[in-house]
Protein backbone atom coordinates (compact mmCIF):
# COMPACT_ATOMS: atom_id res chain seq x y z
CA UNK A 1 0.00 0.00 0.00
CA UNK A 2 1.45 3.47 -0.29
CA UNK A 3 1.27 6.67 1.20
CA UNK A 4 -2.01 7.47 0.11
CA UNK A 5 -3.50 4.71 0.72
CA UNK A 6 -3.32 3.95 3.76
CA UNK A 7 -3.60 7.58 5.08
CA UNK A 8 -7.27 6.64 3.73
CA UNK A 9 -7.34 3.54 5.44
CA UNK A 10 -6.44 5.29 8.45
CA UNK A 11 -9.37 8.04 7.57
CA UNK A 12 -11.81 5.47 7.32
CA UNK A 13 -11.17 3.45 10.06
CA UNK A 14 -11.43 6.48 12.68
CA UNK A 15 -14.18 7.68 11.25
CA UNK A 16 -15.68 4.62 11.25
CA UNK A 17 -15.12 3.83 14.92
CA UNK A 18 -16.29 7.41 15.83
CA UNK A 19 -18.90 7.63 14.23
CA UNK A 20 -18.04 11.48 13.15
CA UNK A 21 -18.79 13.20 9.50
CA UNK A 22 -15.85 13.13 7.04
CA UNK A 23 -15.32 16.44 7.12
CA UNK A 24 -14.06 15.93 10.70
CA UNK A 25 -10.81 14.65 8.85
CA UNK A 26 -10.37 16.23 5.90
CA UNK A 27 -7.14 17.35 6.50
CA UNK A 28 -4.46 14.90 7.69
CA UNK A 29 -3.23 17.60 10.48
CA UNK A 30 -6.88 17.59 12.28
CA UNK A 31 -6.67 16.28 16.30
CA UNK A 32 -7.47 12.59 16.50
CA UNK A 33 -7.39 12.97 20.22
CA UNK A 34 -8.69 16.49 21.19
CA UNK A 35 -11.74 16.57 20.30
CA UNK A 36 -12.60 12.97 22.07
CA UNK A 37 -12.44 11.62 18.58
CA UNK A 38 -11.03 8.30 19.89
CA UNK A 39 -10.66 7.44 23.78
CA UNK A 40 -8.17 5.51 25.32
CA UNK A 41 -10.05 2.14 24.84
CA UNK A 42 -10.84 3.04 21.18
CA UNK A 43 -6.60 2.98 20.70
CA UNK A 44 -6.14 -0.55 21.63
CA UNK A 45 -8.30 -1.19 18.81
CA UNK A 46 -6.98 1.20 16.34
CA UNK A 47 -2.98 -0.09 17.10
CA UNK A 48 -4.13 -3.59 16.14
CA UNK A 49 -5.72 -2.28 13.02
CA UNK A 50 -2.48 -0.44 12.43
CA UNK A 51 -0.23 -3.85 13.14
CA UNK A 52 -2.19 -5.48 10.59
CA UNK A 53 -1.20 -2.68 7.85
CA UNK A 54 1.99 -2.80 8.75
CA UNK A 55 1.87 -6.73 8.89
CA UNK A 56 4.49 -6.17 12.16
CA UNK A 57 3.68 -5.61 15.97
CA UNK A 58 3.53 -1.92 17.89
CA UNK A 59 5.94 -1.64 20.67
CA UNK A 60 3.66 0.35 22.66
CA UNK A 61 6.21 1.09 25.09
CA UNK A 62 8.28 2.62 22.26
CA UNK A 63 5.97 5.14 21.31
CA UNK A 64 4.89 8.65 22.98
CA UNK A 65 1.06 9.24 23.05
CA UNK A 66 1.51 12.35 20.71
CA UNK A 67 2.26 9.93 17.72
CA UNK A 68 -1.83 9.11 18.18
CA UNK A 69 -2.88 13.08 17.28
CA UNK A 70 -2.99 13.47 13.65
CA UNK A 71 -2.75 11.14 10.45
CA UNK A 72 0.06 13.16 9.50
CA UNK A 73 1.76 11.86 13.10
CA UNK A 74 0.58 8.52 12.88
CA UNK A 75 2.47 8.03 8.93
CA UNK A 76 5.65 9.79 10.46
CA UNK A 77 5.63 6.85 13.10
CA UNK A 78 3.97 4.05 11.74
CA UNK A 79 4.75 4.06 8.32
CA UNK A 80 7.87 6.25 7.87
CA UNK A 81 8.65 3.95 4.56
CA UNK A 82 5.88 3.80 2.51
CA UNK A 83 6.11 4.83 -1.00
CA UNK A 84 4.31 7.68 -2.20
CA UNK A 85 1.71 7.38 -5.13
CA UNK A 86 2.71 7.63 -8.24
CA UNK A 87 1.84 11.39 -9.60
CA UNK A 88 1.29 12.44 -6.14
CA UNK A 89 4.73 14.22 -5.59
CA UNK A 90 5.32 17.95 -6.41
CA UNK B 1 -23.91 -8.40 54.86
CA UNK B 2 -21.09 -7.61 56.14
CA UNK B 3 -19.32 -4.06 54.96
CA UNK B 4 -15.76 -4.27 53.63
CA UNK B 5 -14.76 -2.88 56.90
CA UNK B 6 -16.19 -5.86 58.60
CA UNK B 7 -15.56 -8.35 56.41
CA UNK B 8 -11.77 -7.73 56.13
CA UNK B 9 -10.49 -9.31 59.45
CA UNK B 10 -11.80 -12.53 58.06
CA UNK B 11 -10.27 -12.30 54.95
CA UNK B 12 -6.75 -11.26 56.23
CA UNK B 13 -7.56 -14.52 58.86
CA UNK B 14 -8.24 -16.55 55.50
CA UNK B 15 -5.24 -15.59 53.46
CA UNK B 16 -2.86 -16.36 56.37
CA UNK B 17 -4.21 -19.38 56.65
CA UNK B 18 -3.49 -20.15 53.15
CA UNK B 19 -0.58 -18.80 52.97
CA UNK B 20 1.48 -20.14 50.09
CA UNK B 21 4.89 -20.24 48.58
CA UNK B 22 5.25 -19.39 44.95
CA UNK B 23 8.41 -20.37 44.51
CA UNK B 24 7.71 -23.68 45.68
CA UNK B 25 3.83 -24.05 44.85
CA UNK B 26 4.88 -26.01 41.09
CA UNK B 27 7.18 -28.23 39.37
CA UNK B 28 7.90 -26.63 36.33
CA UNK B 29 8.56 -29.37 33.84
CA UNK B 30 11.84 -28.39 31.01
CA UNK B 31 9.38 -27.77 28.33
CA UNK B 32 5.82 -28.05 27.38
CA UNK B 33 4.75 -29.29 23.90
CA UNK B 34 2.18 -27.28 22.35
CA UNK B 35 0.98 -29.48 19.88
CA UNK B 36 0.58 -32.66 22.68
CA UNK B 37 -2.80 -31.84 24.28
CA UNK B 38 -5.08 -29.06 25.50
CA UNK B 39 -3.70 -26.30 27.52
CA UNK B 40 -6.60 -24.27 27.51
CA UNK B 41 -10.43 -26.26 27.85
CA UNK B 42 -11.36 -25.98 23.67
CA UNK B 43 -14.84 -24.10 24.70
CA UNK B 44 -12.98 -21.15 26.27
CA UNK B 45 -10.98 -20.58 22.77
CA UNK B 46 -11.56 -17.22 22.07
CA UNK B 47 -12.76 -18.63 18.20
CA UNK B 48 -14.43 -21.96 19.48
CA UNK B 49 -17.84 -22.44 17.24
CA UNK B 50 -16.42 -20.04 14.31
CA UNK B 51 -15.58 -21.05 10.82
CA UNK B 52 -12.09 -20.60 11.20
CA UNK B 53 -12.11 -22.92 14.38
CA UNK B 54 -14.15 -25.93 12.10
CA UNK B 55 -11.22 -25.48 9.56
CA UNK B 56 -8.37 -26.45 11.99
CA UNK B 57 -7.15 -29.80 12.44
CA UNK B 58 -6.59 -31.21 15.99
CA UNK B 59 -2.84 -31.04 16.79
CA UNK B 60 -3.53 -26.89 15.35
CA UNK B 61 -6.28 -26.34 17.65
CA UNK B 62 -3.88 -27.65 20.48
CA UNK B 63 -1.42 -25.48 19.46
CA UNK B 64 -3.87 -22.88 19.43
CA UNK B 65 -4.94 -23.63 22.70
CA UNK B 66 -1.13 -23.63 23.89
CA UNK B 67 -0.60 -19.73 22.84
CA UNK B 68 -4.28 -18.84 23.97
CA UNK B 69 -3.25 -20.06 27.47
CA UNK B 70 0.13 -17.99 27.36
CA UNK B 71 -1.93 -15.17 25.65
CA UNK B 72 -4.73 -15.14 28.84
CA UNK B 73 -2.12 -15.28 31.41
CA UNK B 74 -0.18 -12.43 30.26
CA UNK B 75 -3.21 -10.06 29.64
CA UNK B 76 -4.26 -11.02 33.33
CA UNK B 77 -0.27 -10.44 34.13
CA UNK B 78 -1.04 -6.62 32.88
CA UNK B 79 -4.16 -6.32 34.79
CA UNK B 80 -2.60 -7.23 37.87
CA UNK B 81 0.10 -4.56 37.33
CA UNK B 82 -2.01 -1.49 37.67
CA UNK B 83 -4.08 -3.30 40.01
CA UNK B 84 -1.08 -3.42 42.87
CA UNK B 85 -0.24 -0.15 42.08
CA UNK B 86 -3.80 1.29 42.80
CA UNK B 87 -3.98 -0.76 45.86
CA UNK B 88 -0.41 0.29 47.16
CA UNK B 89 -1.74 3.93 46.68
CA UNK B 90 -4.87 3.16 48.70
CA UNK B 91 -3.19 2.10 51.97
CA UNK B 92 -2.42 4.06 55.05
CA UNK B 93 -4.57 7.01 53.58
CA UNK B 94 -6.54 8.61 55.87
CA UNK B 95 -10.29 7.44 54.42
CA UNK B 96 -8.59 3.86 54.09
CA UNK B 97 -9.43 2.25 57.67
CA UNK B 98 -6.83 0.00 59.56
CA UNK B 99 -8.26 -3.33 58.88
CA UNK B 100 -8.70 -2.60 54.88
CA UNK B 101 -5.04 -1.70 54.83
CA UNK B 102 -4.41 -5.32 56.87
CA UNK B 103 -6.44 -6.70 54.58
CA UNK B 104 -4.15 -5.08 51.52
CA UNK B 105 -1.14 -6.38 52.16
CA UNK B 106 -2.56 -9.84 52.07
CA UNK B 107 -4.01 -8.72 48.47
CA UNK B 108 -0.84 -6.78 47.40
CA UNK B 109 1.01 -9.92 48.33
CA UNK B 110 -1.28 -12.52 46.48
CA UNK B 111 -1.29 -10.73 43.23
CA UNK B 112 2.15 -10.41 43.40
CA UNK B 113 2.64 -13.97 43.30
CA UNK B 114 0.13 -14.33 40.92
CA UNK B 115 2.04 -12.36 38.72
CA UNK B 116 4.97 -14.16 39.29
CA UNK B 117 3.62 -17.71 38.58
CA UNK B 118 1.83 -16.05 35.14
CA UNK B 119 5.47 -14.47 34.60
CA UNK B 120 6.88 -18.08 34.98
CA UNK B 121 5.13 -19.98 33.01
CA UNK B 122 4.96 -17.52 29.92
CA UNK B 123 8.88 -16.77 29.84
CA UNK B 124 9.32 -20.24 30.42
CA UNK B 125 7.39 -21.82 28.04
CA UNK B 126 5.99 -19.39 25.16
CA UNK B 127 9.57 -17.13 25.05
CA UNK B 128 7.54 -14.29 26.09
CA UNK B 129 4.43 -12.48 27.54
CA UNK B 130 2.02 -10.90 25.14
CA UNK B 131 2.49 -7.48 25.48
CA UNK B 132 -0.25 -5.07 25.38
CA UNK B 133 -1.65 -2.41 23.64
CA UNK B 134 -3.29 0.02 26.09
CA UNK B 135 -2.15 3.66 26.42
CA UNK B 136 -4.10 5.45 28.87
CA UNK B 137 -4.93 8.83 28.40
CA UNK B 138 -6.08 11.09 31.08
CA UNK B 139 -10.00 12.25 30.92
CA UNK B 140 -12.41 14.07 32.98
CA UNK B 141 -13.71 12.54 36.25
CA UNK B 142 -16.73 13.16 38.56
CA UNK B 143 -16.69 13.21 41.76
CA UNK B 144 -15.37 9.57 43.44
CA UNK B 145 -15.56 8.24 39.83
CA UNK B 146 -11.93 7.97 39.75
CA UNK B 147 -11.88 5.27 42.66
CA UNK B 148 -15.06 3.63 40.98
CA UNK B 149 -13.42 3.48 37.86
CA UNK B 150 -10.18 1.69 39.69
CA UNK B 151 -12.48 -0.56 41.49
CA UNK B 152 -14.48 -1.68 38.20
CA UNK B 153 -11.25 -2.14 36.44
CA UNK B 154 -10.31 -4.75 39.50
CA UNK B 155 -13.32 -6.63 39.09
CA UNK B 156 -13.67 -6.71 35.26
CA UNK B 157 -9.95 -8.61 35.44
CA UNK B 158 -11.02 -10.65 38.60
CA UNK B 159 -14.57 -11.78 37.29
CA UNK B 160 -13.63 -12.55 33.95
CA UNK B 161 -10.57 -13.66 35.02
CA UNK B 162 -12.56 -15.85 37.55
CA UNK B 163 -15.04 -17.70 34.81
CA UNK B 164 -11.91 -19.06 33.13
CA UNK B 165 -10.21 -20.79 36.18
CA UNK B 166 -12.95 -22.21 37.45
CA UNK B 167 -14.09 -24.18 34.31
CA UNK B 168 -9.94 -25.18 33.82
CA UNK B 169 -9.15 -25.74 37.27
CA UNK B 170 -11.29 -29.04 37.01
CA UNK B 171 -10.61 -29.60 33.44
CA UNK B 172 -9.02 -33.00 32.85
CA UNK B 173 -8.34 -32.86 29.44
CA UNK B 174 -5.89 -29.58 29.89
CA UNK B 175 -2.34 -29.78 30.97
CA UNK B 176 -2.23 -30.54 34.65
CA UNK B 177 0.63 -28.03 35.61
CA UNK B 178 -2.01 -25.12 34.04
CA UNK B 179 -4.70 -26.58 35.74
CA UNK B 180 -3.05 -25.76 39.04
CA UNK B 181 -2.14 -22.53 37.94
CA UNK B 182 -6.13 -21.58 37.40
CA UNK B 183 -6.88 -23.61 40.66
CA UNK B 184 -4.36 -21.25 43.11
CA UNK B 185 -5.36 -18.31 41.15
CA UNK B 186 -8.80 -19.11 42.16
CA UNK B 187 -8.65 -19.92 45.60
CA UNK B 188 -7.13 -16.03 46.46
CA UNK B 189 -9.08 -14.25 43.85
CA UNK B 190 -12.33 -15.98 46.00
CA UNK B 191 -11.46 -13.40 48.19
CA UNK B 192 -10.58 -10.75 46.56
CA UNK B 193 -13.99 -11.06 44.26
CA UNK B 194 -15.80 -10.67 47.75
CA UNK B 195 -13.84 -8.17 48.92
CA UNK B 196 -13.90 -6.08 46.24
CA UNK B 197 -17.27 -6.19 45.60
CA UNK B 198 -18.52 -5.02 48.78
CA UNK B 199 -16.13 -2.46 48.57
CA UNK B 200 -17.46 -1.26 45.17
CA UNK B 201 -20.66 -1.11 46.45
CA UNK B 202 -20.02 1.02 49.25
CA UNK B 203 -18.07 3.69 47.50
CA UNK B 204 -20.77 3.63 44.60
CA UNK B 205 -23.71 4.49 47.15
CA UNK B 206 -21.70 7.03 48.52
CA UNK B 207 -20.90 8.74 45.56
CA UNK B 208 -23.23 7.95 42.11
CA UNK B 209 -26.67 9.66 43.46
CA UNK B 210 -24.57 12.68 43.40
CA UNK B 211 -24.02 12.54 39.65
CA UNK B 212 -25.79 14.37 37.32
CA UNK B 213 -27.37 12.73 34.18
CA UNK B 214 -24.32 13.42 31.71
CA UNK B 215 -21.92 12.32 34.32
CA UNK B 216 -23.88 8.86 34.71
CA UNK B 217 -24.59 8.76 31.30
CA UNK B 218 -20.37 9.25 30.79
CA UNK B 219 -19.65 6.86 33.24
CA UNK B 220 -21.99 4.07 31.95
CA UNK B 221 -20.40 4.59 28.53
CA UNK B 222 -17.18 4.35 29.80
CA UNK B 223 -17.91 1.16 31.43
CA UNK B 224 -19.15 -0.56 28.99
CA UNK B 225 -16.39 0.53 26.35
CA UNK B 226 -14.54 -1.03 29.12
CA UNK B 227 -15.89 -4.45 29.48
CA UNK B 228 -15.69 -4.47 25.81
CA UNK B 229 -12.35 -4.01 24.98
CA UNK B 230 -11.43 -5.94 28.34
CA UNK B 231 -13.25 -9.35 26.18
CA UNK B 232 -10.98 -8.01 22.61
CA UNK B 233 -7.66 -8.90 24.78
CA UNK B 234 -9.06 -12.61 24.31
CA UNK B 235 -9.02 -12.58 20.76
CA UNK B 236 -5.23 -11.73 20.41
CA UNK B 237 -3.86 -11.77 15.90
CA UNK B 238 -0.41 -12.72 17.81
CA UNK B 239 -1.98 -15.79 19.14
CA UNK B 240 -3.55 -16.34 15.38
CA UNK B 241 0.43 -16.00 13.89
CA UNK B 242 1.87 -17.80 16.47
CA UNK B 243 -0.46 -20.32 15.82
CA UNK B 244 0.25 -20.12 12.04
CA UNK B 245 -3.38 -18.91 11.39
CA UNK B 246 -3.12 -16.55 8.16
CA UNK B 247 -4.45 -13.28 8.19
CA UNK B 248 -5.09 -12.64 12.65
CA UNK B 249 -6.17 -8.93 12.47
CA UNK B 250 -9.22 -11.01 10.04
CA UNK B 251 -9.97 -14.05 12.63
CA UNK B 252 -10.06 -11.99 15.59
CA UNK B 253 -12.81 -9.45 13.72
CA UNK B 254 -15.00 -12.80 12.53
CA UNK B 255 -14.15 -13.79 16.02
CA UNK B 256 -15.71 -10.52 17.33
CA UNK B 257 -18.88 -10.41 15.54
CA UNK B 258 -20.24 -14.19 15.03
CA UNK B 259 -22.79 -14.60 17.53
CA UNK B 260 -21.29 -17.79 19.21
CA UNK B 261 -18.21 -16.22 20.82
CA UNK B 262 -20.80 -13.01 21.59
CA UNK B 263 -23.24 -14.80 22.93
CA UNK B 264 -20.03 -16.65 24.95
CA UNK B 265 -18.98 -13.19 26.44
CA UNK B 266 -21.96 -12.67 27.33
CA UNK B 267 -22.84 -15.70 29.17
CA UNK B 268 -19.30 -15.04 30.95
CA UNK B 269 -20.09 -11.56 31.80
CA UNK B 270 -23.54 -12.51 33.34
CA UNK B 271 -22.51 -12.59 36.91
CA UNK B 272 -20.31 -9.46 36.37
CA UNK B 273 -22.97 -7.48 34.27
CA UNK B 274 -25.70 -8.53 37.28
CA UNK B 275 -23.45 -7.05 39.70
CA UNK B 276 -22.84 -3.79 37.64
CA UNK B 277 -26.64 -3.40 37.12
CA UNK B 278 -27.58 -4.44 40.68
CA UNK B 279 -25.75 -1.82 41.92
CA UNK B 280 -26.77 0.82 39.89
CA UNK B 281 -23.61 1.43 37.78
CA UNK B 282 -25.17 -0.26 34.48
CA UNK B 283 -28.76 0.49 33.91
CA UNK B 284 -29.41 -2.31 31.51
CA UNK B 285 -27.11 -5.34 30.06
CA UNK B 286 -25.03 -4.22 27.32
CA UNK B 287 -24.48 -6.01 23.83
CA UNK B 288 -20.71 -7.56 24.24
Amino acid sequence: MDDKQIREQLRMWILDRSGASPDRLARDDEPILDDGLLSSLDIVEFILFIESLREEEVDIEAIEPEVFNSIDTLMAAFFPDAPVAAGAAG
Amino acid sequence: MATAVELAPRLTEASRRKLWDVHSAFDWPEALEPEAGWYMSPELISIYGTEAWDALDESTRYRLSFYEIANFFSFVLYGERPLISGLMNRMYRKDTLGPITEYLHHFIDEENKHMIMFGEFCNRYAGKIYPEKKLVFPREHAKGEEEISFFCKVLVVEELGDFYNLKMMSDKRIDPLVSKINKVHHVDEARHLAFGRELLAEITERHIQEWDDEETLRFRTWLVDYLKSSWGDFYNPAVYKDTALENGYGVRKAALEHPTCRAFREEASAKLVDYFVDTGLLDERPTL
